[in-house]
């Protein structure tokens, strides 16, 4: 069979289900006993086996069976999560995400895991060691006619609790087949066809599975939910051919739990001598119902934000991210066009067309609003690794940090998603290794020693902030200024006459890093003004605010999107430039008379302070218009983080929304020009990059 | 040996100019270009080629011949060498012929006044018409164009 076409749902149903295993088994390092979440985690994995194998990837099915072994036996209550466990089971993980990563890019997904299914297999064994004999026992005891009981978890106990209350027959039934007989598989296989015609078979010994493979002697028993009498039941199994003997004894809530204590003391006493078991097994057989049960059980796992939400399915069909793009693009092309329409409108004055222009305008501002909609993606997309790679983090460097997400479904358009990772990375990298200190520190300083970082995202206005803040020891002024002098960043001028807040900025500066100690995560010195420039090249900002001995937050400002903007069309003579609105303070006229000069510079005055006057007539060459010819100059005032800049412009054209394009891969960057979108008329106006002109 | 090859043909001042067909992506009347400040001298600015924003070079600048007017026979020629697509100002552009590779001859150092390095060859075609073979990777080398630049200043 042709499985290439199954390939990318392989892929991206791998990718989505090692992601689920992933999360629920950082949750379930948080409440180790919460076994729903065991469930969720076997399912997970069971699934992907069953897909690795039917796609033939061997190495991934091997490795995924074998850790659904251990969290059979774990979902079994038969085994205790431990460390070493959860450790295992992780670098299994990582085993499989790389395997998966490697059919991604084309490979045939083969990875040696001999050691991770070894240690596995170990861990496995572990259990099967004290888990045998149990099974042993039972055989034993069964053929002797003895009455030993079948372990039963928590859920089947409830069960067959609750059957018995609303007033089904609970039986236990021992059956026994001729020692002669050569198909006792298919002997048992009759017995429970028989019997799940007219009830529930809940629990078997040895397990419906093994007694399948012929792996039992000759008796099994189990226990049975029907409404039948029990005599006619033993009557009709007893007519199966080669059945020996049939016992039922029918149980009611006292027996059942005597049965059910006898059944876990036995394996107990069996386990105790190695295994790990866990010591609440016992308390929780108790009758308390199973919903009181499961709701303290979610009740700790609740306070994680990421629960299980994510779980339900949603209603999406996956679309290839090209045709999105093409979406886009001839959306920008219906917009270009839109505009002009609009232009010819208002030219011709005709009433039905002018109506029905500003209708079209309508209706394609909402198709407007669901196209770009539609290239928004959670910032989950990005956050999802993040926990593991700060549980990994904080082990290596010996510090305990939790992560608290806030804020996953906060939304961003893909082009910033797909850029947004690795500065992220860093930025968390960098708050735990700098930020966090080292458990003895935050002891001393009086402060738990669990560290703990916030990953915020959140929307304010036509921005989305990502904010990273940790309460680590937070950055001293004079440490940084140090340090700035000591590798040439600043000199001791420029020191003195610092804000906090420029202070904060040269750690963004090339070549400068505050950690005394290098270490293997982050501080070789390359790292934040890589995170600037990125942040800065998406358009976005990164600012930092501090606390000495509290923390740090790591505030990064972005744009909702990078492909439509609003701006301002401005006229300089006969050319015509777009300024982001983004950018724009406000607009304003000057008398010629109000500009000044200061050190040759020309200045105006803004709001009771004086700002340069930028020429953009001279910086680009602009023949056809000079402000200095004008009265009266019509001004944009642009800021730039805090501080302002006027531009000297001709001629206000209006506010528009406009699609960014870039210039075209021959020309170099052009310092001032982001890029340059089409206007109604079908003419190319270039984008201002503001940012530019205010030093 | 050597093939057959379709050869778009344009003109600049007296001279034929020769560019591959399958380099070329269209030949345009001159359409609004928009200037671009602070760039190369010979970028006459960008163009909407419908929906792409498109640079244009004038080609007699790129080559140091000096300039002209515009008539109704200039015509920006697009082409898309190494991902780039970059529209070429010609006087006129108006014909497609057939040319054997072989006819093609490695250029002596200078002709029309351009440098050889632009050029992969000269092809002698009819009697007396001589067609100059452009190597557009190298008309569209940025690298010596910076160096050009540096030394200009």
């Amino acid at each position: 069979m042709d499985m290439n076409q199954y390939l990318s749902m392989f892929i991206d149903e791998s990718n989505d289900h090692l992601q689920s295993l992933n999360e629920n088994m950082l949750l379930l390092e948080g409440s180790p006993n919460d076994l729903s979440i065991v469930q969720v985690i076997f399912r997970s994995a069971h699934t992907l086996k069953g897909m690795a194998a039917t796609m033939g990837f061997e190495d991934l099915a091997a490795l995924t069976h074998q850790m659904e072994n251990v969290l059979d036996l774990v979902r079994n209550e038969k085994l205790a999560m431990q460390d070493f466990i959860f450790d295992t089971l992780f670098k299994g993980l990582d085993a499989l995400e790389s395997m998966v990563q490697d059919i991604t890019e084309g490979g045939d997904g083969k990875a040696d895991v001999s050691a991770i299914v070894s240690s596995l297999q170990a861990i496995v064994r572990g259990e099967d060691l004290s888990a045998k004999p149990v099974s042993a026992d039972e055989a034993q005891a069964s053929v002797s006619g003895a009455n030993t009981a079948i372990q039963l978890d928590e859920f089947q106990y409830s069960v067959l609790n609750q059957s018995i209350a609303d007033g089904h027959r609970v039986l236990y039934l021992d059956v026994y087949i001729r020692e002669t007989c050569q198909l006792k598989a298919v002997r048992a296989y009759m017995v429970f066809d028989l019997l799940e015609r007219s009830g529930e078979v809940i629990k078997s010994s040895p397990s419906a599975q093994d007694i399948e493979q012929e792996k039992f002697d000759h008796s099994f028993s189990l226990y049975y939910i029907t409404l039948k009498d029990p005599a006619e039941l033993q009557q009709q199994i007893l007519n199966v051919s080669e059945i020996d003997k049939v016992t039922v004894m029918e149980l009611d809530q006292e027996s059942l739990q005597q049965m059910s204590e006898l059944g876990s003391a036995s394996q107990q006493a069996a386990a105790a001598v190695e295994a790990p078991v866990k010591a609440e097994a016992d308390e929780k057989k108790p009758q308390v119902p199973v919903q009181e049960q499961h709701a303290s059980q979610q009740a700790p796992a609740a306070k994680s934000p990421a629960k299980t939400g994510g779980a339900a399915p949603s209603r999406t069909i996956r679309v290839d991210i090209e045709r999105l793009d093409v979406l886009m693009n001839l959306f920008s092309e219906l917009l270009i066009d839109r505009v002009r329409l609009e232009q010819l409108a208002s030219e011709v004055q005709n009433h039905a067309l002018t109506e029905t222009v500003e209708h079209m305008s309508r209706v394609s501002s909402d198709l407007q609003d669901i196209v770009m909609k539609l290239r928004m993606v959670p910032v989950d997309t990005v956050f999802n690794r993040f926990p593991r790679m700060i549980r990994d983090l904080a082990k290596s460097l010996d510090k305990k940090v939790d992560l608290i997400i806030t804020g996953a479904e906060t939304e961003l358009d893909r082009t910033v998603i797909d850029e947004i990772g690795d500065p992220l990375v860093h930025l968390l990298r960098n708050a735990v290794d700098h930020g966090i200190e080292p458990i003895a520190d935050r002891i001393s300083a009086g402060k738990p020693e669990t560290g703990t970082v916030h990953l915020r995202a959140f929307h304010s206005g036509n921005h989305v902030f990502i904010e990273i803040e940790e309460d680590g020891r937070g950055i001293y002024r004079d440490k940084i200024l140090k340090t700035a002098l000591k590798k040439g960043v600043v000199t001791e001028e420029q020191a003195a006459g610092m804000s906090d807040e420029e202070v904060n900025q040269l750690l963004f500066a090339p070549g400068f890093s505050t950690a005394e100690k290098i270490s293997d995560v982050s501080g070789r010195g390359v790292g934040l003004d890589v995170v600037k420039a990125k942040i800065t090249s998406l358009g976005g900002q990164v600012t930092i605010y501090s606390t000495p001995g509290k923390g740090t937050n790591f505030s990064v400002q972005l744009p909702l999107t990078l492909s439509i903007i609003a701006a301002m069309l401005v006229k300089m003579g006969s050319e015509k430039y777009a300024i982001p609105l983004s950018s724009i303070v406000e607009t304003g006229i000057i008398r010629k008379e109000q500009i000044r000069t200061v050190h040759g510079n020309k200045m105006v005055e803004f709001r009771g302070q004086h700002i340069p006057l930028i020429s953009l007539s001279r910086i680009f060459n602009i023949k056809d218009f000079d402000e200095r010819e004008e009265a009266e100059t019509e001004i944009i005032v642009i800021h730039k983080g805090e501080r302002l800049a006027a531009l000297a412009i001709d001629e206000f054209i209006g506010q528009n929304e406009i699609v960014l394009k870039g210039l075209g891969k021959y020309l170099p960057p052009i310092k001032g020009i982001s890029g340059a979108t089409i206007l109604g008329d079908g003419q190319v106006a270039l984008i201002l990059d503001p940012n530019v002109f205010i030093k | 040996m050597g093939e057959e090859i379709k050869v778009i043909v344009f003109k600049l001042g007296s001279e034929e100019y020769g560019i591959e067909v399958d380099k070329v992506q269209t030949i345009e009347r001159m359409l609004p270009i928009t200037r671009v400040p602070k760039t190369y001298s010979f970028v006459r600015g960008v163009i909407n080629l419908r929906g792409v924003v498109i640079p244009v070079i004038d080609l007699r600048g790129r080559f140091g011949l000096e300039d002209t007017e515009y008539t109704d026979q200039t015509r920006i020629i697009i082409v898309a060498v190494n991902e780039m697509e970059v529209g070429f100002i010609v006087d006129s552009a108006n014909d497609v012929i057939d040319l054997h590779t072989d006819r093609i001859e490695t250029p002596p150092e200078v002709v029309g006044g351009i440098k050889a390095k632009y050029l992969d060859g000269v092809a002698k075609i009819g009697d007396d018409r001589l067609l100059i073979m452009l190597n557009l990777s190298e008309v569209l080398n940025k690298n010596e164009i910076i160096q050009l630049e540096s030394l200009e200043e």
